[in-house]
């Protein structure tokens, strides 16, 4: 990716659908975050990173490919603010370098057999090229 | 009365007890679920990105052939309400125009009218009516004490959904109430269970799920029941792999539990499907 | 026919800038009507105006047209200038040829143009103008303040001791508002009620001071300086002639329901008194949930009363009351916790609002003063404080910020800390806003004495076998928080007293989009509203602390006395009147009038015009059917006539 900080941070917010700069930072969104502290950075920290142009620390981070997209964060947030869209944007971005996060050639073992398909169809949307 | 019914892709294959008890009990209850004609797949989760029009394109097949054959279109997986009301709102907002045009350029189908997508649990309340339903019970639950398990899908994002009280829905409740149950009250209603990270990060799903059934039991919930395969699947998975049994609840698709107080014969009800035999635990509490 | 003296201002460049004055001035000579026609860089300036009396005398003008900026900045003053120099001021009218000309277009010749056209009309206007004298209204020197909390009380007291007579009237059956529910104040610590009753005792017995308790203001008519107000007195039920208030029937009344004065954490008798210290300090019988008053049977307070002082067939009053100014302090409530889903809805009974937690502070409240929590009345060991609940919030609450509660977060804190030596207090906050006198102080003391910050909104709070689960997060460190609390205090949102809020909307006073009243200018007129004669103080115009509604309060109550300091009120003569030839009665007027300044006679047949209430908004006039009705200074026969010249 060779564009600048800012051209990212705004190709994030054009696909997202959301202003960066409309979060105030009051953390609601981690408070309330099932994912818990398995996600890093939490929702209100990623968007710092974004609102502070750290936008390549971002998308090498783990915590957006863990975003089960439950959007309670977005219902609570004070400001309107919907992160589910921000971090599948961020995803997007990575995605769209034809980097899969989740390989469907790789993920079958033999416990995951019974797992609605609904389940892989989800997985592989978010999270595959 | 008949109605236009969406089954999905997964009550088709690993889902197959919520989508059997969904219709059989719809019978009982004088609604036929007529199958859409050569449905597709919704596509399990509703894509947010902008320019994301392909991933539109799944849902708004499935809207324009159910439009061209009644307004009415009943699911039973949340997965499938959710995206496809989603879906339905994003083609229809004012911004979006051009997409629009796109999108139905791009089909073949045409969208002959608006079609609303409803829940079976709504079609349950407001079409038959809890009355109708009470009136119906063979096999009251004897008060057993039951959690109803709504998910995110269910109520999220709010004024798209405009599902019930997205921060504490009742109307499972209300069904448990009908059929002789006891509707717990827990915290946990709408809180995520993992959903599709049991694919690639599954203790993180794990965890999530087990938080949830915890607090159901924490209420002194005997039972769960759910209305999402993803919910059941991970609710179930979760205490098999990490709890002793003595601790275990049972979870049920709400339709089993509807079939199973209707008087369906237990060979439709599935439960040779669940990943938690529930056989065992129902005939302790003497309703098989 | 009038001589009629124009005067051109250049506003600088605004004006000169764009309309050619030279020119306008040649072409305006030729208006008929004109005979002098003058311009200047700045008319409003002291030289400017000195120049217009000037040339009054000078050419014994009989009329004056200022072509200059919106009559709203400067007419008043043009006006002045005339008057002082002898001339009627209603013989003085504005062009404006700035906002509606020069400020509305680059181009020069079709702005010199317009203004020309303007300036003619205007100068028919005063030729047809009749010289008019300003409306004397007199004046009812009586103050109304509506609420009696804080802000009612100090405005009344303040408007009493310039002695003049106030009604205060209160819905409560006790004067005191919130305050008296508050246990310490910030930043000081005094208690509450040490400070507010001297001074309810005061306006209690202010012989200037009527007091109606237990009363609400049903209806107000009338205009600034001549209200007509209906007030509906609830019946008490009880002689307060010959109740001591000696508290025996408090005892034996065999009902109980929830005390609303305690945040529904005790029970009060359906007899009571509102608290310890009420003023007046008598009691009140509860209609709907009295027994005897519901017709069962009861009458145990009646048959104890020493002072023989129950009256069960008490009924209702409506008192009328004559008053020239009226005070709203309708004040605040806190925001419905069963809006508040994801914190509990209300239903949790250990998740509680800031008032709650005063009433356990207090003396005088559930626990005597000792911090306990109401479900099962141990002492809590953690208390979770959750800031913005509700406020700062457009999705599920109100946008703006309460003001108050970062302050009283870190009192109760600090308070908690004080009773329960080995207790946790922790507060999960967004900001915390310290604005006032020594408030940064007292918050530093609240962390230097132990109380810990947490910076993260709180997203969920539900309970979890006997503890309350609060799911926090630290922003500062970046990580998610779950806290198991044994009581959690909610920092809710000021919202404005729905009875003050029906109160506005049935007198029209403006009310902005969240339900506080609206101050005519946020800046520089903080206790007046756009309706004359209506003054506003504490909590209903906006989230305040006490020194600034005592403040405010005192603010209007010196509004008031400079109303009351004057001997007559003055009204624009620029208002409607009845040809009563021509009237027959028919009142469309009357249904017209947005002021309802004009109504039908129904002994005489004809409409009759109330100058003091009409705004001269010529509605009216349109609306007559016969064209009975016209308005000073702007008939219908001057408009024809300033149609006709515009050029």
């Amino acid at each position: 990716m060779n564009r600048t900080p800012e051209e990212m941070v705004r190709e994030i917010e054009i696909l997202s659908g959301q202003r960066i700069a409309d979060c105030y930072q009051c953390g609601c969104c981690s408070a309330g975050c099932p994912i818990g502290t398995a996600m890093e950075p939490p929702p209100s920290k990623a968007i710092r990173l974004l609102q502070l142009g750290r936008v390549e620390e971002l998308l090498e981070s783990e915590g957006i490919w863990l975003c089960a997209s439950c959007l309670v964060c977005g219902t609570r947030c004070p400001r309107g603010v919907d992160y589910a869209r921000i971090a599948e944007a961020c995803r997007l971005l990575v995605l769209r370098t034809k980097r899969s996060v989740v390989d469907p050639d790789v993920v079958v073992p033999a416990d995951l057999e019974d797992v609605p398909q609904q389940a892989f169809i989800a997985s592989f949307r978010k999270f595959s090229v | 009365m008949r109605l236009l019914y969406y089954p999905g892709c997964t009550l088709y294959s690993k889902a197959q007890n919520l989508d059997r008890c969904g219709r059989k009990t719809a019978e009982r209850l004088g609604v036929t679920l007529d199958e859409l004609p050569s449905w597709n797949c919704c596509g399990a989760i509703f894509n947010t990105g902008s320019d994301d029009l392909a991933g539109q394109v799944g849902p708004v097949r499935v809207l324009a052939k159910a439009s061209q054959l009644g307004d009415k279109l009943v699911t039973l997986c949340a997965a499938c309400y959710n995206v496809l009301k989603r879906a339905r709102a994003r083609l229809d907002a004012p911004g979006n125009k051009l997409e629009r045009q796109r999108i139905v350029e791009f089909l073949d189908e045409k969208m002959e009218r608006d079609v609303k997508v409803v829940h079976y649990l709504e079609v349950l309340k407001q079409d038959i009516g809890w009355e109708a339903i009470r009136s119906r019970v063979v096999m009251p639950l004897h008060n057993l004490k039951v959690a109803s398990y709504y998910g995110c899908l269910m109520v999220r994002p709010r004024e798209v959904l405009d599902f019930d009280d997205p921060d504490n829905p009742m109307v499972m409740d209300e069904l448990v109430a009908t059929l002789g149950g006891e509707p717990v009250r827990f915290e946990f209603k709408t809180e995520c269970c993992g959903g599709y990270l049991v694919v690639n990060r599954r203790e993180v799903a794990e965890g999530c799920s087990m938080r949830v059934v915890d607090n159901a039991r924490n209420w002194g919930a005997e039972l769960i029941v759910t209305t999402c395969p993803l919910c059941q699947y991970n609710l179930e998975i979760a205490q098999k792999r990490g709890r002793a049994e003595a601790q275990i609840v049972p979870v049920l698709y709400f339709t089993q539990l509807l079939g199973l107080a209707l008087g369906l014969p237990q060979k439709d009800l599935g439960f040779e499907d669940n990943k938690l035999d529930p056989v065992g635990f129902l005939k302790e509490k003497g309703l098989l | 026919m009038k001589r009629v003296g124009v005067f051109i201002c250049h506003c600088g460049i605004n004006i000169a800038g764009v309309v050619k004055v030279p020119e306008l001035k040649e072409r305006v000579k030729n208006i008929d009507g004109v005979v002098s026609c003058v311009d200047y860089v700045y008319c409003c300036s002291d030289p400017g105006q000195k120049l217009i009396r000037d040339t009054i005398k000078a050419e014994k003008l009989e009329g004056v047209v200022v072509a200059c900026c919106s009559p709203s900045l400067h007419e008043a003053t043009f006006r002045k200038a005339c008057e002082e120099a002898g001339l009627n001021r209603y013989l003085c009218e504005i062009a404006n040829i700035r906002e509606q000309c020069s400020w509305v277009t680059a181009d020069r010749d079709a702005a010199t143009s317009k203004a020309e056209g303007i300036i003619a009309t205007i100068v028919e206007k005063v030729r047809h103008n009749q010289p008019l004298e300003r409306v004397r209204v007199p004046m009812v020197k009586r103050c109304l303040v509506v609420g009696a909390g804080i802000a009612g009380i100090q405005a009344a007291l303040d408007v009493a001791n310039a002695g003049y007579e106030v009604v205060l009237v209160e819905k409560e059956p006790s004067i005191g508002g919130h305050m008296a529910q508050l246990s310490e104040t910030f930043p000081t610590l005094d208690c509450s009620q040490c400070i507010l009753t001297p001074r309810t005792v005061e306006a209690g017995r202010h012989p200037k001071i009527k007091l109606l308790t237990y009363s609400e203001v049903v209806d107000i008519s009338g205009f600034v300086g001549n209200f007509r107000v209906k007030i509906r007195q609830k019946p008490r039920y009880v002689d307060i002639e010959k109740c001591t208030g000696c508290g025996i029937c408090l005892e034996k009344c065999p009902v109980r329901v929830d005390a609303v004065f305690d945040r529904n954490l005790t029970r009060r008798r359906a007899i009571y008194r509102l608290f310890p210290q009420a003023v007046p300090n008598k009691v009140v019988i509860d209609a709907d949930s009295c027994r005897q008053l519901q017709g069962k049977k009861c009458g145990v307070c009646a048959k104890v009363c020493p002072a023989d002082a129950i009256r069960y067939d008490d009924q209702e009053r409506f008192i009328d009351e004559e008053v020239g100014a009226i005070v709203l302090a309708t004040g605040y409530e806190l925001f419905d916790l069963s809006r508040l889903g994801y914190y509990g809805g209300g239903a949790v009974p250990d998740v509680i609002d800031g008032l709650a937690f005063e009433r356990i502070l207090s003396a005088s409240g559930p626990f005597g003063g000792e911090v306990r929590r109401p479900s099962d009345g141990k002492v809590p060991k953690r208390v979770v404080f959750v800031q913005c609940a509700g406020s700062r919030d457009s999705t599920q609450g109100v946008p703006y910020c309460s003001k108050i509660c970062c302050m009283y977060t870190a009192k109760h804190a600090l308070l908690y800390k004080h009773r329960v030596h080995d207790g946790e207090a922790i507060v999960c906050y967004i900001d915390v806003r310290t604005p006032g006198k020594g408030f940064e102080e007292f918050y530093r003391r609240a962390t230097d004495e132990g109380v810990k910050y947490l910076r993260g909104k709180v997203s969920k709070i539900f309970r979890q076998g006997d503890k309350v689960i609060v799911w926090a997060a630290d922003t500062l460190a970046g990580k998610k928080i779950e806290i198991e609390a044994d009581l959690v205090v909610l920092a809710t949102a000021v919202v404005p007293n729905p009875a003050g809020v029906a109160l506005a909307r049935k007198l029209k006073v403006a009310l902005d989009s969240n339900g506080f009243q609206t101050e005519a200018h946020p800046k520089l007129k903080p206790v007046e509203t756009l309706t004359a004669g209506f003054f506003l103080a504490g909590c209903g115009q906006g989230p305040k602390d006490i020194p600034e509604t005592v403040a405010q309060a005192s603010a209007a109550a010196a509004k008031v006395l400079s109303m009351f300091g004057t001997t007559e009120l003055f009204h624009e003569p620029v208002v409607a009147e009845v040809d009563e030839e021509v009237c027959v009665g028919c009142g469309n007027c009357q249904r017209t009038c947005a002021y309802e300044a004009v109504k039908v006679d129904p002994q005489r047949g004809k409409a009759v015009v109330q100058t003091a209430m009409c705004e001269g908004c010529g509605a009216c006039a349109v609306s007559c059917p016969s064209g009975a009705i016209n308005l000073k200074n702007w008939t219908k026969e001057a408009l024809g006539r300033m149609v006709d010249v515009w050029r």
